[in-house]
């Protein structure tokens, strides 16, 4: 194949995601023999898993301790000038909660269900640029999103050269059918002749 | 690569918990660049385009109306605000939330056009902004996990392992495609054949500038 054809195809933008969600998987699949391992020194600590869950913790896997305002829980920030009273209602938990994981052992099993304050120091505390960012992306889409479900930009009912291509497509149509018909009445024909000889 | 070296004397940080923002001089030409080009935006009118018709002796007009005018001003601009945040950020997994937010309304400022050979190319367009997330939010979890940490000024002083390598190739071809850089420019380039330029050129420009500041990223994080 010549180069010029390649270029071609890919000036066309339809071919565009085709050709970047091949390339990603190629990538992807080569990260299939890149050693991975995960570091243990990690920013948001978190016990091994299991651990919590034999240790028989009411809060399984997201138990990290401390007491709410008087003592911290374990949780390390990147930059501890930042955040100086980090830790203080990591444990925190609303009232149905404590009593859900009274009764059952399998409430930390879910985020959700993870210490209410343990969430909300990362989100709101050590993070919270990241959120601002984060809702503001999908306030954007919700804008875009309304907007066009206002004024619908893809309408093309009242588009001239749409509608001058449909009457170009009709015309093409009807000749074609009418040509259809007309070699279809001539076989008819020629089979009634050969019948009536 | 120590961002002093890249980017000149550090003038100071805009500490916001574990996000540290920091500005050099590199860093922040590209942010002041970017906000007075936001804010000539905000004051300019678009241009209307005059197209020859076929077979006859005649113009139309393509004309950006009112109410599309408002709508394409203000995702310019909040675009504009983005990308000059992207500029100044120290944070690798906060400049990939830049990126998809860019993404995002570059899509929207074309989507409000009402010609459909521009509309067909920004869906295509954002088709790759949905696939991209993945190797751009991917990218930055896997670094993450390889060395424990997102901040720039931590991740800079150390050293690569394959693993590293790895994501930030990914994060590379998240933006690349987010960016539409050859050979993903295809759907990208066709968005811009419609009037309204300085809407239209914002879209360029935060691509461009967040190309610079992503080579820049990836050297700390490599080096």
């Amino acid at each position: 194949m010549r180069i010029g054809v390649l270029w071609n195809k890919l000036a066309d933008p339809k071919n565009i995601p085709r050709l970047f969600a091949f390339s990603l998987g190629i990538i992807l699949i080569v990260g299939l023999i890149v050693p991975m391992a995960l570091n243990p020194d990690q920013l948001y600590p978190r016990p091994a898993p299991q651990v919590q869950v034999d240790e028989g913790l009411a809060i399984a896997p997201y138990d990290r301790g401390g007491e709410v305002l008087s003592q911290p829980g374990i949780i390390k920030p990147q930059y501890p000038d930042n955040a100086e009273a980090l830790g203080m209602i990591t444990g925190y938990m609303s009232p149905p909660a404590q009593w859900i994981s009274s009764i059952s052992p399998y409430f930390g099993t879910s985020i959700y269900s993870s210490p209410g304050g343990l969430i909300d120091e990362i989100l709101y505390y050590t993070r919270g640029f990241d959120t601002i960012l984060e809702s503001s992306i999908l306030m954007m889409s919700f804008i875009i999103a309304s907007w066009l479900s206002i004024n619908y930009t893809m309408n093309r009912k009242n588009d001239e050269k749409e509608i001058k291509a449909d009457v170009k497509k009709a015309i093409n149509e009807s000749t074609q059918v009418a040509n259809e018909v007309k070699v279809n009445d001539l076989k008819a024909r020629s089979k009634q002749l050969r019948r009536d000889n | 690569m120590d961002f002093v070296t890249l980017g000149g004397n550090l003038l100071g940080t805009i500490p916001l918990g574990d996000i540290v923002l920091y500005v050099t001089p590199f860093n922040l030409f590209l942010f002041a660049v970017l906000l007075g080009f936001t804010l000539l935006i905000a004051l300019s009118k678009p241009e209307t385009q005059v197209e020859a018709t076929m077979h006859n002796l005649n113009n139309t007009e393509v004309k950006v109306g009112p109410k599309e005018f408002k709508q394409r001003r203000f995702l310019s601009i909040i675009c504009g605000i983005a990308s000059a945040g992207a500029m100044i950020t120290g944070d690798l997994f906060n400049f990939t939330l830049f990126m998809a937010l860019v993404g995002i309304l570059n899509i929207g400022i074309v989507s409000a056009v009402k010609q459909t050979t521009v509309l067909n190319s920004a869906f295509n367009y954002g088709l790759i902004a949905m696939m991209c997330s993945l190797p751009l939010f991917g990218g930055a979890a896997i670094i993450l996990a390889a060395t424990g940490t997102l901040s720039l000024a931590v991740l800079s002083q150390m050293p690569a392992s394959p693993m590293v390598v790895f994501g930030a190739v990914l994060m590379l071809i998240g933006i690349l495609g987010e960016s539409g850089v050859a050979p993903f420019f295809a759907s990208k380039a066709e968005m811009f054949r419609t009037a309204g330029s300085p809407f239209i050129v914002i879209i360029h420009l935060s691509s461009l500038f967040i190309i610079v500041r992503a080579v820049e990223i990836l050297l700390l994080v490599l080096w």
